[in-house]
């Protein structure tokens, strides 16, 4: 079955990078919640395509999970940033950069400059 | 390197799955709890909190889904998934199942048996260096052999005026004796020229071979042992090299010991029947040398030249034969050459029927794999309202053609897996079967490339058979079928049409293979009946060789053979006793011991070669009655011409219808060439019955009988003519033979009744195997039948029904459907007749006696088919006509 989501796999699994780099380590629950604060009413997301998400981070080996204790004391699993997912971050952050600024000099040119 | 890590998590993620499971759902209802909690918090009731918490998720389930899609290797999952389920299809259709494994089973068992035969004898490897450029070179002569012993000066000619032989080397076997160290036993030796094992590109794995030194007499006193001769007297011990063993009481130095599997047999210059077992340098001297004193005994081996090519060797072969017939009309007018490759020469007596075999189980697998067919197609169409719902559903047309192929393929690995354990069974009692000499191999080794070819049929059998036919008609007539929601099992016309084409086909086959059976069988009866000549019943047989060295002269040789006879004759159990020095059917060549005679009125100056030829035997007392040869006319040898030197002979009635058309042989005086001179010629004193001499469906040849005394060979044969089972007297016969000396081995110990049985051994295996085959293929026909007809019955119950309430009576519903089965059995065996009329041509070296195209044989065999076609369709005709017209109406 393929997966229903609004955004690509590429973008959501940077702003999972980004939230486990600024919040430092996170059950998925939390991961999905701050995405959703911070996208707002931007974005829908199945909360359900985290899941196999977290999993593919954590089998190319840019995260890694382990169980810990909880909020109402349950034992969840925690996701944290490894190093190697810290570089993948940066590299994307800064090709992201990139890109945004490309694009935006191309919405600045209007037909007038065009020779 | 991220992709292999990534694909190393996902195999890692296929173990441990129930404990992962717990851990997701775990970790799921958490993320659950926490929303809901959230939702409780914003307000909504309990119910409602956890319900849009679960929507919000995106559902438990499909999460679920997603993550183990992502965890492990989905394919993988599928495809077992697809096995899983193809294998329950299979059990619970277990009669369809039982009946297409049976029918891949034997049709790839019995390929691959045959298959593995025919790799063993015809392709295996054979021990020698590059043997492909290997070949015997034979003389020829048109009316009596076209694979004739050489003679020296020919060989020598031929050595020095070649330009496509790399090297060539002489050979010729012998019976030796072996003294000394260890019992005494008579063995095969090959003499050999000093380069035959270099010619043959073999290295004695112990020792050295011959060299140029051991070419003169005086220093060809060396011997190379066998390896298994090596072992039998020396432990295989390595100190064995310099050491002497006594061969006809002479030493001589064990110099090397040959290759263990290394085996070098050429029965077409073979006088002793048995595989040498050590190897003595052969010096050829002047004597042998001289064109007007030397016979032909010689095989001859030779490696061909990198670049020539067999028909150049022959081509160039047959210049200088003609040109020695020209320099030579006295030794070689009419005399040629013949260059065979040594591996037809080897193998070359079961080569047809081999092949022949291996055509015939062809065709038992083609039956097979129609019979697979067409089962599959029944139930594909069967199947066909299933498939079309599984594609409403959203199955992709590839995941559905996957899972008809995994069936397929399930199928034919169970039937392939099975076949060839069938094999495996197969080929050892194949071996069992026969008599060694027939195959010459120790084990039929089901190796790689026979499981290989295994494998290789049974996907073809999977694909092409079952899976194509399946996958067109399942996906070609899904829509109809689902339209036709009234008449649950359509039926696709191209189906119906494919499943007859099918049939058909497989009542073409069976017919043929039905009529190649009868006719080996009639040819093999028609072998049996013949009539040997002489009685081989209660005839024990055994070879006694009398070394020069101890039994110089002629009258000791006469005196042992007396002595032996005398002795033997008078034991209990033993009606006579005699010898001959080449029995019946012991294995030697055609017309075996030859030479030429000139007959009365033939002027002497006519060259050896232009003068009559003739088969020589020489006999002891009593042979004709041992032997139970009828006399014809004249009398038989009187015991003063059996102690010595009287000069009569005894002829054949080929020789004496050959050579005295009108008038009488008796007391006509002829030379004969081997060792008359026309001073002192033989007087023909009588002449008796043919006797068959080694294959019973050859003609018979001139032959005359010299008593011993003329001819004082060392190697005899004993022939002992037994009251009750001739085994049972070997002990005392062998006592009688050490008694006279008790150094003297005997060897090849038999019956005749065995030597003749050996002998139709390849006719008996043909028409055994091609029967087996026809049955099973007869089986599978009739089965494919009755299937056929069976199935249309079913289809068609809801046309009878309306048939029958329109006024049909019950016996023309029998009659439709007898004659729906009538015309595909016409159609099928008319075809096998034409093709059987084509096919069977190829086969006529192996009939005996009976034409391929044997009306007689071809009309009994349509008949007896057609019996069988009707009675397979007979059980279903006979439920249409019992079919309830009412319940036939409501049959969806």
């Amino acid at each position: 079955m393929k997966e229903k989501t609004d955004v690509p796999q590429g973008t959501l699994a940077l702003m999972v990078l980004k939230t486990l780099d600024v919040l430092g380590p996170l059950h998925g629950y939390g991961i999905a919640r701050r995405i959703e604060q911070i996208s707002g009413d931007l974005l829908s997301v199945n909360q359900g395509t985290l899941y196999p998400l977290l999993l593919k981070l954590e089998q190319e080996g840019a995260i890694e999970s382990e169980r810990g204790p909880s909020e109402n004391n349950r034992k969840a699993r925690f996701y944290r940033l490894t190093r190697g997912g810290r570089k993948q971050l940066e590299a994307e952050t800064r090709g992201w950069e990139k890109t945004t600024v490309l694009i935006g000099r191309f919405f600045q040119v209007k037909a007038e400059d065009l020779p | 390197m991220k992709h292999l890590r990534v694909l190393w998590k996902r195999v890692a993620g296929l173990f441990g799955r129930d404990e992962r499971d717990a851990d997701l759902a775990g970790e799921l209802e958490f993320h659950v709890e926490l929303q809901t909690q959230d939702n409780l918090r914003a307000g909504m009731s309990a119910a409602e909190a956890r319900r849009q918490a679960l929507i919000k998720l995106g559902g438990m389930d499909q999460t679920k889904e997603s993550y183990r899609d992502r965890r492990g290797l989905p394919w993988l999952d599928s495809l077992l998934q697809d096995i899983r389920f193809a294998l329950r299809m299979l059990g619970k259709n277990l009669g369809f199942t039982t009946v297409a494994v049976l029918a891949l089973a034997l049709g790839i068992g019995a390929n691959t048996a045959i298959f593995s035969l025919v790799n063993s004898v015809l392709l295996r490897p054979l021990p020698y260096k590059n043997a492909d450029r290997i070949v015997i070179v034979w003389e020829s002569k048109a009316g009596l052999s076209p694979h004739n012993v050489v003679s020296p000066p020919n060989f020598l000619d031929w050595r020095s005026q070649n330009s496509v032989f790399e090297s060539m080397a002489y050979l010729a076997d012998r019976s030796v004796n072996l003294t000394g160290e260890g019992s005494a036993e008579q063995v095969d030796a090959q003499y050999v020229e000093y380069n035959f094992f270099d010619t043959l590109g073999i290295h004695p794995i112990l020792g050295r071979g011959f060299t140029k030194q051991n070419d003169e007499v005086g220093n060809d006193d060396v011997v190379i042992l066998s390896s298994a001769l090596w072992k039998e007297r020396f432990g295989s011990n390595p100190d064995a090299i310099g050491k002497k063993i006594l061969i006809n009481g002479s030493g001589y130095s064990i110099v090397g010991v040959a290759p263990a599997n290394f085996d070098f047999y050429i029965a077409g210059g073979s006088v002793t029947g048995e595989h040498p077992k050590l190897w003595l340098p052969l010096v050829l001297s002047l004597p042998l040398r001289d064109r007007s004193t030397a016979g032909r005994f010689l095989t001859v081996v030779a490696r061909l030249k990198p670049g020539a090519e067999l028909d150049q060797a022959q081509a160039q072969m047959d210049t200088i034969a003609a040109r020695l017939a020209r320099s030579y009309p006295n030794k070689d007018q009419g005399w040629g050459v013949t260059v065979v490759p040594v591996r037809r020469e080897i193998s070359g007596n079961v080569r047809p029927a081999l092949l022949l075999l291996a055509g015939a189980v062809g065709l038992v697998l083609l039956i097979a794999c129609a019979n697979l067919s067409s089962l599959l197609l029944a139930r594909a169409t069967g199947r066909q309202k299933e498939l079309a719902i599984r594609a409403a559903l959203g199955a992709s047309p590839s995941r559905i053609a996957r899972q008809l192929l995994v069936e397929n393929i399930m199928l034919a690995a169970i039937g392939g897996t099975v076949g060839i354990a069938l094999a495996l069974l197969a080929t050892r009692a194949l071996l069992q079967a026969t008599p060694p000499g027939l195959f010459a191999l120790r084990s039929i080794p089901v190796g790689a490339p026979v499981i290989l070819f295994a494998l290789i049929m049974t996907l073809i059998a999977a694909i092409l058979f079952g899976f194509v036919p399946s996958y067109v008609l399942a996906h070609f007539e899904v829509s109809p079928s689902l339209r036709n929601a009234s008449r649950g099992n359509s039926d696709g016309r191209s189906g119906r049409t494919a499943h007859k084409i099918f049939i058909i086909a497989e009542v073409a086959l069976t017919l043929v293979l039905l009529v190649g059976s009868g006719l080996l069988i009639q040819s093999l009866l028609h072998l049996i009946a013949v009539n040997p000549g002489f009685n081989p019943h209660n005839l024990l047989t055994f070879k006694v060789y009398l070394p020069t060295q101890q039994y110089r002269s002629d009258e000791a040789r006469i005196a042992f053979f007396g002595d032996l006879t005398d002795k033997l004759n008078n034991l209990p159990g033993v009606r006579s006793a005699t010898l001959e020095n080449l029995p019946p059917f012991s294995g030697f060549a055609l017309w075996g011991v030859a030479t030429s005679v000139l007959l009365p009125g033939q002027s002497p100056q006519l060259t050896i070669s232009e003068r009559a030829g003739t088969a020589v035997r020489v006999v002891g007392a009593n042979f004709f009655r041992t032997m139970e040869i009828p006399l014809i006319e004249g009398r038989a040898f009187s015991p003063g011409e059996l102690a010595s030197e009287k000069h009569v002979v005894m002829v054949n009635q080929t020789f004496a219808n050959r050579y005295f058309p009108k008038g009488d042989p008796i007391g006509q005086k002829i030379t004969i060439n081997m060792k008359d001179d026309q001073d002192a010629p033989s007087e023909i004193i009588g002449v008796v019955a043919d006797a068959h001499e080694s294959d019973l469906s050859a003609r018979a040849y001139p032959l005359i009988y010299w008593p011993y005394p003329e001819l004082t060979y060392s190697s005899m044969s004993i022939l002992v003519r037994t009251v009750g089972n001739p085994l049972a007297i070997v002990p005392d016969a062998h006592d009688a033979v050490l008694k006279i000396d008790k150094n003297e081995p005997i060897s090849g110990v038999g019956t005749m009744n065995d030597l003749v049985a050996d002998s139709i051994a390849r006719s008996r295996l043909a028409a055994l195997l091609v029967t087996i085959f026809a049955g099973i293929a007869l089986s599978l026909a009739s089965l494919g039948v009755y299937g056929l007809i069976s199935y249309s019955v079913a289809q068609r119950t809801h046309e009878i029904g309306i048939r029958m309430a329109l006024g049909a009576r019950r016996k023309d519903v029998l009659w439709m459907v007898l004659m729906q089965g009538g015309i595909v059995a016409t159609v099928g065996i008319g075809t096998g007749v034409a093709a059987a009329l084509a096919l069977t041509r190829l086969m006529k070296s192996l009939l005996f006696s009976i034409s391929a195209s044997d009306p007689a044989t071809f009309v009994g065999i349509a008949a007896l088919l057609s019996l069988i076609a009707l009675a397979a369709c007979y059980i279903p005709a006979r439920r249409a006509m019992r079919v309830d017209p009412m319940v036939a109406l409501r049959h969806e």
